[in-house]
């Protein structure tokens, strides 16, 4: 009993989101210390802490899996405002059931999706800066779509999204879950260990057999898929449309996966996302019941919303360099990676390939 | 060498055209979309017209000095718009329509920006995270910085000499703007730091190849670190004159020079991938954004339509300069 118990811990450890594990952990410590207990496991308080963000635990567990292929999407965050105007404006301009405009909420988000897929794998570009320039065109279609926020959300519809199955279990929390199974079940699949492969060295798996660019479209059709549900959580929660939001869950759901425990290409796992998007949800959190609790403390102390935004953005960043202390054995692994994403040439071919420059080949 | 010439085909040609002499290119780009401008609207050929493709042009080359210098290292730098906007903020706190404080406000704008390149600098080397993200997490803390300290509405104005030294025409010359004057002192400077310096050839060095400046004795996490320093401190001066060039600022005001000055070195020839480039290049790429930008207004598009065309813009610019290679060979 006491050896499996053991040996369990052990696998934990040496499984790759334990350092997100680790920290997710601590902020749920945390955040329940300065919320108190009682009220931070009361059913309303998780419930309402997985409404607000399904939808980036969602995304962030979309960028795992194209981080597992080796490629990345930093354009999901405005694709979410992408998928929230296609939902409210169907609905609204053509009069079509809510339900249906929910699927070309998602169709958008898969759309936008393979497009990023051409730049980034047919084109073969920089998939860092390649899905930053498409962060300016999907913002340009949103704003030709609804040029000003407006729009709103059937009551029954986002009165379900905010309610409980058996007065316990949120329903956000369903959508992750689904999401979640997805993977798991993608995972047993062929296509679970080709994206490893493809992420890995794309030039192994295409002599292995394996398309990458094929492989590629796979992630990122279900990434589009899982960013679409996402969307739908994000439009659901807030009840209306705004075209420019949530541009900087992009980023953030990246540096949430790399806090998890994620490297670039073929290494972690789905949970790494989950673990560090859970840190950056419960963080957040506790900074907001850290400055409730100092207005109570002190009086006459109070907190403008640019100071919240102001503390969430400085841990955002210190998320990033808290990656120095648990991306340490994987250094290296990160630092391959970095230079896939910028250089022309790859470093770790032979030095016979890699002088051939593209000019010299006309000849 | 004549003869492999001639089995070129034109697009072949052009390409290698477009590789040998990306500044000569963009200043011929920028020519043809200005030649378009007048054709669609003829009304924007005079003076005054030019004296702002001046004005506009220059203060994108200055805050894209630092862009050039960083991106030759090998890294990159997204904070200089949010460096830029709050030199402008300072700017405009510290002047407060006042003659005289031209001196401490330039000494507190460079401070600002080199302690944020520092951080910027220290940051890429020791995370080893792409220098993109690293760089926009550290600006979108210095944007909220700006809301915090100015509760969102920044006062005050930049001082009358200031603005006359930036906006004045030269000789009663409209096409003359004085910003020229200060063009003249940073321009010599970025090519002496690029051309002439060793810091100069240590970053190319460094940009075309870590390993082998590392072998060769450079000390390589000081010099990028110093590339964003220095990338720093010219977007801070950018920062200054584009807010005598407004007369006053708001928070973010200048965020956009972030991309934009990316784009404008990339289509000067500099190289994501560090190592090949020239200022040149990123005074000619500043040139087509703002003829670019100007072309854009006369033909009647909104920004949401400007929105897709930079960006599209971008993902062209990356298709002719940054394409991996194929997996088959």
């Amino acid at each position: 009993m006491i050896d499996t118990l053991k040996n369990s811990f052990t696998r934990l450890r040496r499984s790759s989101f334990f350092a997100g594990f680790v920290l997710f952990i601590i902020a749920l410590v945390l955040n329940a210390a300065l919320q108190g207990p009682a009220s931070f496991f009361s059913v309303k308080s998780i419930n309402t802490l997985f409404a607000k963000n399904a939808a980036f635990i969602l995304v962030a567990i979309g960028q795992s899996l194209l981080l597992i292929a080796g490629t990345m999407d930093v354009s999901c965050g405005i694709q979410l405002a992408l998928v929230n105007v296609v939902t409210i404006m169907t609905h609204q301009v053509w009069g079509i059931p809510f339900g249906l405009s929910c699927l070309l909420g998602i169709g958008a988000a898969v759309l936008a999706s393979i497009a990023v897929w051409v730049c980034c794998s047919v084109f073969r570009l920089p998939a860092l800066l390649a899905s930053y320039a498409m962060t300016y065109v999907i913002r340009g279609v949103n704003v030709m779509i609804m040029s000003v926020p407006q729009g709103k959300v059937p009551k029954e519809w986002y009165m379900a999204y905010d309610s409980q199955l058996f007065g316990l279990i949120p329903v956000s929390f369903f959508a992750i879950l689904g999401v979640l199974l997805i993977c798991r079940f993608a995972r047993k699949t062929p296509f679970g260990s080709h994206i490893y492969a493809v992420g890995g060295n794309p030039r192994n798996a295409f002599a292995a057999g394996i398309s990458p660019v094929k492989v590629q479209l796979k992630a990122f059709l279900l990434k589009g898929v899982i960013v679409g549900i996402a969307g739908l959580c994000l439009t659901l929660m807030i009840a209306a449309g705004n075209p420019l939001q949530a541009e900087d869950y992009g980023i953030r759901s990246l540096s949430a996966c790399i806090l998890g425990g994620l490297g670039f290409g073929g290494w972690g796992s789905v949970a790494s996302a989950v673990f560090g998007s859970g840190f950056f949800v419960l963080i957040q959190n506790s900074v907001y019941y850290f400055f409730s609790l100092l207005v109570r403390l002190i009086p006459g102390f109070s907190v403008s919303s640019y100071w919240q935004n102001f503390v969430s953005d400085v841990i955002i960043f210190l998320g990033l360099l808290m990656t120095i202390v648990t991306a340490k054995g994987r250094q290296e692994v990160l630092r391959e990676g970095i230079v896939r994403q910028f250089k022309r040439i790859d470093y770790r071919k032979s030095p016979k390939e890699s002088e051939g420059k593209e000019v010299t080949t006309h000849e | 060498m004549s003869s492999t010439k001639s089995t070129l085909t034109l697009g072949q040609r052009s390409k290698l055209f477009m590789q040998k002499s990306p500044a000569r290119m963009a200043f011929l780009i920028a020519l043809v979309l200005y030649a378009i401008t007048v054709m669609i609207s003829p009304g924007s050929l005079n003076a005054s017209a030019i004296g702002s493709i001046v004005m506009l042009t220059l203060l994108l080359s200055i805050a894209s000095a630092g862009q050039t210098i960083v991106l030759i290292g090998g890294g990159m730098d997204f904070g200089v718009g949010a460096v830029m906007s709050s030199a402008a903020i300072l700017t405009t706190t510290i002047m407060n329509s006042q003659d005289g404080r031209f001196f401490p406000l330039l000494f507190a704008a460079l401070a600002m920006g080199a302690t944020v390149g520092l951080l910027n600098g220290i940051c890429t080397v020791k995370i080893g995270l792409p220098p993109l993200i690293v760089t926009m997490a550290i600006s979108n803390v210095i944007t909220r910085m700006q809301y915090v300290l100015t509760q969102g509405s920044p006062m005050g104005y930049a001082s009358p000499s200031f603005i006359k030294s930036v906006t004045s025409k030269l000789f009663g010359l409209q096409f003359l703007p004085s910003i020229i004057l200060y063009g003249l002192i940073i321009i010599p400077l970025v090519f002496y730091l690029l051309n002439h310096s060793r810091f100069g050839k240590q970053v190319y060095l460094l940009g075309n190849n870590p390993v082998a400046a590392r072998l060769n004795g450079v000390n390589i996490n000081r010099i990028q670190i110093l590339t964003y320093v220095f990338s720093g401190m010219f977007a801070a001066f950018a920062g200054m004159l584009g807010a005598a060039y407004m007369n006053a600022a708001r928070c973010q005001i200048f965020d956009e020079y972030a991309y934009n000055s990316l784009i404008a070195v990339i289509i000067g020839g500099t190289s994501f991938s560090g190592g090949v480039g020239t200022y040149t290049g990123s005074i000619a790429g500043s040139l087509v954004m703002v003829v670019l930008s100007n072309l854009l207004t006369a033909m009647g598009l909104a920004q949401p339509t400007r929105n897709v065309f930079m960006g599209l813009i971008m993902i062209v610019l990356l298709i002719f300069y940054n394409r991996e290679k194929k997996v088959r060979q």
